[in-house]
């Protein structure tokens, strides 16, 4: 006979995944060094990247290369903004994978609830988190923008900018409990992560425009399949009003990217042992 | 189906009370706690090539405090964690409060309390902040929450402490707080993995203490695993030692120590018998007494032949005699090595203690492994 779960667990579990979201708050709130992080990151790669950058294309030769006559500054910033949900997004998927190895999730998987509640509310904090330095890399850029060109095409542009962002944060959120899930031993674990996070963001189109290495067809190509590549220019054009790519394509590719590495991420997460 | 199996009715008796009731302990007489709160049967786990757990069999009964003793890597966390239903058996069965700890995870994770034997508080968090945590975890109202914080961080004497962050707590501090966290929900098991390692001798006793307290007031029953053998000695009803995924003995602490002898005599016998004493005469005894066949393996037969000797074991030079009778002393002893030509050079009575008893199962074991 087939013994049948006794109690049944709400489909959603409020509680739970809402203290894991405070949770992590209340650990970032914790960390005074985190929350200078969030602020000076985008502000050294805004001031220290985006401006010298920016000179090249302002001194002449290049600056056919800029799409849609865009100044290289507000050409940038979606770039870092879009940086910021890569690795916040894979960084939060991985580190599920890391509290189990040193217990902090043992004690909340000794509770009876759903595994996949605990990674919505732990990716869900990270969100939160991950928004707050992206609000905080546009407020900067927007300072910064007066002088060098920065400016936001509409409100609705910026909510439905907003909504992206996140599409494309849980998208890498998923890409990295799965490659948590492959990649067993923690050990120099971080090292392949990076391995893999660098070259996705340095062929995206974040920091340059896709079109500056056409000449090279392999890595022109590579930037193609890069999911990231999608999420940057639906951040850029929902932003700046500038699309390199069909939105509708941005779109559809970051949707269904999201979808299958959550979905892989969600599986091997709700398989999960303490061993 | 209104038919009521054996299982549906142990399920019921052994439900563990909604959330609401937590705070309504379960009484427990020692006239009907004969039922099992917990039944292992057969239970194995392999890791690879090395086999953690080895058809184990057990039963723990409700209101006991049940020992899992051995030496390290003999399989002890690796059964708390199936029995937690962290973690999948490969073969076997366990169930835990009537719920089957594979098939009903949830029902058995709402029975339990677990203190794991690393750290797993968040020490970013103050003490409160981990206990208010864990509560939400279980969903518990607002209001129930507050006072099962309150309450066990009282009984832990961690009330001063609760809104400094973990990472400046002591160790002791840390331990009481994890065991809090376990008692959070007034489980009806309580599971703890190496509850004291690291911590010194005034620190364990005080933690020996609470866990008598939690056992005897709010009738939790405690699963506990330990290396630390006073610790088993002290706290446990009973006790199973494991060696290498195999439960090799389970008993009571004392029956255990019986069943290796009443009175541990530890005896050396010097070079003084007549034979040693003729071969210092003709100058042929070179070699260190101990080393020898001599006197000492005579004694020991001699000994064996007795029929108050439970056991005669040769043990670093020493003979180790395990009496049956308390009766039989060390004037016994003296008198029949005299009668036979036989002088002692050291010789002291003890009472066995679980280590001796750990060890001879140990040994025992692996005997009957060679043979």
């Amino acid at each position: 006979m087939e013994v049948q779960e006794v109690t049944h667990k709400p489909l959603f579990e409020g509680e739970p995944i809402y203290s894991m979201w405070l949770r992590e708050l209340i650990r970032f709130s914790a960390m005074r060094s985190r929350i200078l992080a969030t602020f000076a990151s985008p502000l050294i790669w805004l001031l220290f990247l985006g401006i010298p950058l920016s000179q090249i294309f302002a001194s002449g030769g290049a600056s056919q290369s800029v799409p849609g006559g865009l100044p290289f500054f507000a050409f940038i910033v979606p770039g870092i903004v879009s940086m910021g949900l890569l690795f916040g997004g894979t960084n939060s998927g991985v580190t599920v994978l890391w509290d189990k190895e040193f217990g902090f999730l043992k004690e909340v998987m000794v509770a009876p609830v759903r595994r996949t509640s605990l990674m919505i509310g732990r990716s869900l904090g990270a969100l939160t988190i991950a928004l707050i330095q992206a609000l905080a890399t546009i407020g900067i850029a927007l300072i910064l923008g007066t002088w060098l060109g920065f400016r936001i095409i509409s409100v609705a542009g910026f909510f439905l900018a907003m909504g992206f962002m996140i599409i494309t944060f849980f998208a890498f959120v998923g890409f990295g409990l799965t490659l948590g899930a492959l990649i067993e031993n923690t050990e120099g674990f971080m090292t392949i992560v990076r391995m893999l996070e660098f070259p996705m963001f340095f062929l995206s189109g974040a920091l340059l425009p896709l079109t500056v290495i056409k000449g090279i067809p392999v890595l022109y190509q590579l930037q193609f399949i890069n999911p990231l590549t999608y999420g940057v220019d639906g951040v850029r054009g929902l932003l700046t009003g500038v699309f390199l790519l069909p939105a509708w394509l941005d779109l559809t590719v970051i949707v269904a990217f999201a979808l299958l590495f959550l979905f892989l991420g969600a599986y091997a997460f709700s398989r999960m042992e303490v061993d | 189906m209104s038919i009521l199996t054996t299982e549906d009715l142990t399920r019921r008796v052994g439900e563990p009370k909604a959330v609401s009731g937590l705070s309504v302990p379960p009484r427990v007489t020692p006239d009907n706690d004969r039922r099992p709160i917990l039944a292992v049967s057969n239970l194995s786990k392999g890791f690879g090539k090395v086999t953690a757990v080895d058809a184990i069999n057990f039963e723990v009964f409700e209101g006991e405090i049940f020992g899992l003793v051995g030496l390290n890597g003999a399989g002890k966390t690796t059964t708390m964690l199936i029995l937690s239903s962290l973690l999948n058996p490969d073969s076997g069965n366990a169930t835990l409060c009537g719920y089957d700890v594979v098939k009903e995870k949830d029902s058995v994770r709402r029975s339990i309390g677990f203190v794991f034997e690393e750290e797993a508080v968040d020490i970013y968090l103050t003490g409160k902040q981990n206990l208010d945590f864990a509560a939400r975890m279980y969903s518990l109202p607002k209001q129930e929450r507050e006072k099962r914080v309150a309450e066990v961080l009282k009984t832990v004497g961690l009330e001063q402490h609760a809104n400094a962050k973990v990472r400046d707590y002591s160790g002791g501090m840390l331990r009481r707080l994890e065991i809090a966290r376990g008692m959070l929900t007034s489980p009806k098991v309580l599971l703890l993995d190496e509850p004291t390692i690291g911590l010194d001798v005034q620190t364990r006793r005080y933690l020996w203490d609470y866990l008598r307290r939690v056992n005897k007031e709010m009738g939790a029953t405690v699963l506990l695993a330990t290396s630390y053998l006073e610790e088993a000695d002290y706290l446990c009803n009973r006790i199973a030692i494991l060696h290498e995924g195999k439960i090799v003995a389970l008993n009571t602490p004392e029956a255990l120590k019986g069943s290796i002898g009443e009175n541990l005599i530890t005896l050396k016998v010097s070079k003084g018998s007549q034979e040693e004493f003729a071969e210092l005469l003709i100058g042929e005894n070179l070699v260190m007494p101990e080393l020898s066949k001599g006197p000492q393996e005579e004694f020991a037969e001699l000994l064996r032949e007795m029929p108050w000797a439970k056991s005669v074991e040769s043990h670093d030079g020493a003979l180790v005699l395990s009496l049956m009778d308390k009766s039989i002393g060390i004037p016994e002893i003296v008198r029949l090595a005299k009668t036979h030509g036989f002088s002692i050079s050291s010789i002291k009575s003890s009472t066995p203690n679980l280590n001796d008893v750990l060890l001879h199962y140990v040994k025992k074991s692996v005997e009957e492994h060679d043979g």
